[in-house]
């Protein structure tokens, strides 16, 4: 692959921080969103009653949802918007001629912007943190699990990157890939991944599938994996799952990628 | 009379300039009755881990649901074209331009624009709330009907001064960028039920910042589980929101000095 020998990397992904940082304010506004509906779902989850099955508690639920905000946020990717927008405002056409590939731009674009989120999340999850730490517990928390954790974010990051950058390469052909992926990505995502509800809480028919599909690595899987509840059988399946995913939609995407870029005329300017 | 007869010919304008591009218009529909049935999805979702949200069984979220997007669609319908429309119209200069018209400035700004690509959700809101009736979760009943008709006004009049603040502050600070995200969030507080919330918040909610009053209160009337008092607790505080706010537009408006050109 040619894209990971490209020159100038550093450079350009220094230059995307520079340029996310002019935007501060509406990083400002965009967390304040992202973290309100966590809060709310928090908030809805500590006052259910419980089905039998579900096997969290309070604390499960409030260390749950106080990590949300940031592995949501870090596994983020905006290239479905990104990418639409300049197919339809002609700057794809500036960066494909650009001595650098352009979706590389997008995957260092993509660390910069997550990255940067953690300048509000970490003072925020701390925070939030002091409120509730006499119900939460960490007892349970060894290097190596951290180490997991991390990785789980990456894989998750990345599993995120290349399924909403599958989607996104469609706006070679369809105008308006939005629905496209709200219904592909964003909306199971949501309802699966671990957004609305724990996976882990889900009946055991609705978990297994949610466990079979790629949203569940990029949202609940590091958080499971930080609460202590999977075993390392557990952990190293859902890494095999998870990566399977990514080498698959990678060879999707760059599939979509060759032949979209023979039909891409170029509109706009 | 006067202007009403131009608002509804400015609403006419723009569903004309909208038909122009027919296609983008029945997606934007399709795609606006996905994310209702994905919102819907996220409650049935939620029930397989619980049986009630704080006291909120499936039946009665679903019509908190129904009403949820029966505002929601509204917003969309009449508002949010007019907020969107107007950190364009400051950088522009093009308020200036309107501000100099004989005609109410604050009623043109508020409503110039309509949107129709909402009224599927619309449309699909009603349903819900029908099919609601039609089951007997809703119970017929003139008196609570009348109430829910007072607490569907005050949440529009609530949502509207929402609107009005942030179309104040796009004047005060000469821009808008993605101020329209906030009023999101605060729809986001409004999809599960106020009662959810810890003691303090709750009354914060019910009092100096009413988004209890958006959603939970009329599904709570519809559903014969609240009283008049609160109604028309809320009716008062909408009203009195309304005023406060006109007189912010107007202070903005007096202090805006023109920008763009």
């Amino acid at each position: 692959m040619n894209i990971f020998a490209a020159s100038g990397k550093l450079e350009v992904l220094a230059a995307y921080f520079k340029i996310i940082l002019t935007y501060r304010g509406m990083l400002l506004i965009h967390g304040l969103r992202l973290l309100l509906l966590p809060m709310v779902l928090a908030s809805a989850w500590l006052s259910i009653e419980k089905t039998p099955g579900n096997p969290y508690g309070d604390s499960d639920y409030l260390l749950y949802y106080l990590l949300v905000p940031l592995i949501m946020n870090l596994t983020d990717s905006r290239i479905v918007f990104k990418f639409s927008l300049a197919v339809k405002d002609g700057s794809l056409n500036r960066d494909l001629l650009k001595p650098f590939p352009p979706l590389l731009g997008y995957l260092l674009e993509s660390i910069a912007n997550n990255a940067l989120q953690l300048v509000y999340l970490i003072p925020f999850s701390f925070a939030f943190w002091l409120f509730v730490r006499d119900r939460i517990v960490l007892t349970h928390l060894q290097p190596s699990l951290l180490l997991f954790f991390l990785i789980a974010i990456i894989v998750g990051w990345l599993a995120r990157l290349v399924v909403s950058g599958s989607i996104a390469l469609f706006s070679f052909w369809i105008e308006d890939v939005t629905t496209l992926n709200l219904v592909l990505n964003g909306g199971i995502w949501a309802l699966l991944g671990g957004m609305i509800v724990p996976v882990a809480t889900f009946p055991e028919k609705i978990r297994y599938i949610a466990g079979l599909l790629p949203y569940r690595y990029m949202l609940s899987f590091p958080i499971e994996i930080f609460s202590g509840r999977l075993s390392t059988a557990e952990i190293y399946q859902g890494f095999v799952t998870a990566i399977m995913w990514i080498v698959l939609f990678s060879v999707i995407m760059r599939i979509i990628w060759k032949s979209g870029l023979k039909t891409y005329t170029a509109y706009g300017g | 009379m006067r202007q009403i007869s131009i608002i509804l010919n400015l609403w006419k304008a723009t569903v004309i300039q909208a038909m122009e591009y027919r296609a983008s218009f029945v997606f934007s529909i399709i795609a606006n009755f996905f994310d209702f049935v994905f919102g819907l999805l996220q409650y049935l979702v939620f029930f397989t881990a619980a049986k009630s949200i704080a006291g909120w069984e499936s039946d009665q979220m679903l019509v908190l649901y129904g009403v949820f997007m029966l505002v929601f669609a509204l917003h969309f319908i009449l508002l949010y074209p007019n907020l969107v429309a107007m950190g364009d119209m400051v950088n522009s200069g093009n308020l200036d331009l309107l501000l100099t018209k004989p005609i109410n400035s604050q009623l043109v700004i508020s409503f110039r624009r309509i949107s129709l690509e909402e009224l599927g959700s619309l449309g699909t809101a009603m349903l819900l709330l029908g099919w609601q009736i039609y089951r007997g979760i809703i119970v017929f009943d003139v008196g609570n009907f009348a109430l829910f008709a007072v607490s569907m006004i005050s949440s529009l009049l609530l949502v509207y001064c929402v609107f009005l603040l942030l179309i104040s502050l796009a004047v005060i600070m000469e821009r808008l960028d993605n101020m329209s995200q906030l009023l999101w969030s605060l729809f986001a507080l409004c999809r599960y039920p106020n009662d959810i919330y810890p003691d303090r918040i709750r009354y914060a909610f019910i009092s100096f910042l009413p988004v209890a009053f958006i959603a939970t209160v009329p599904a709570s009337v519809l559903l014969g589980r609240s009283d008049s008092a609160i109604v028309w607790q809320g009716f008062v505080l909408a009203a009195a929101a309304v005023l406060f706010c006109t007189w912010l537009w107007q202070r903005a408006i007096k202090a805006y000095t023109s920008a763009g050109g």
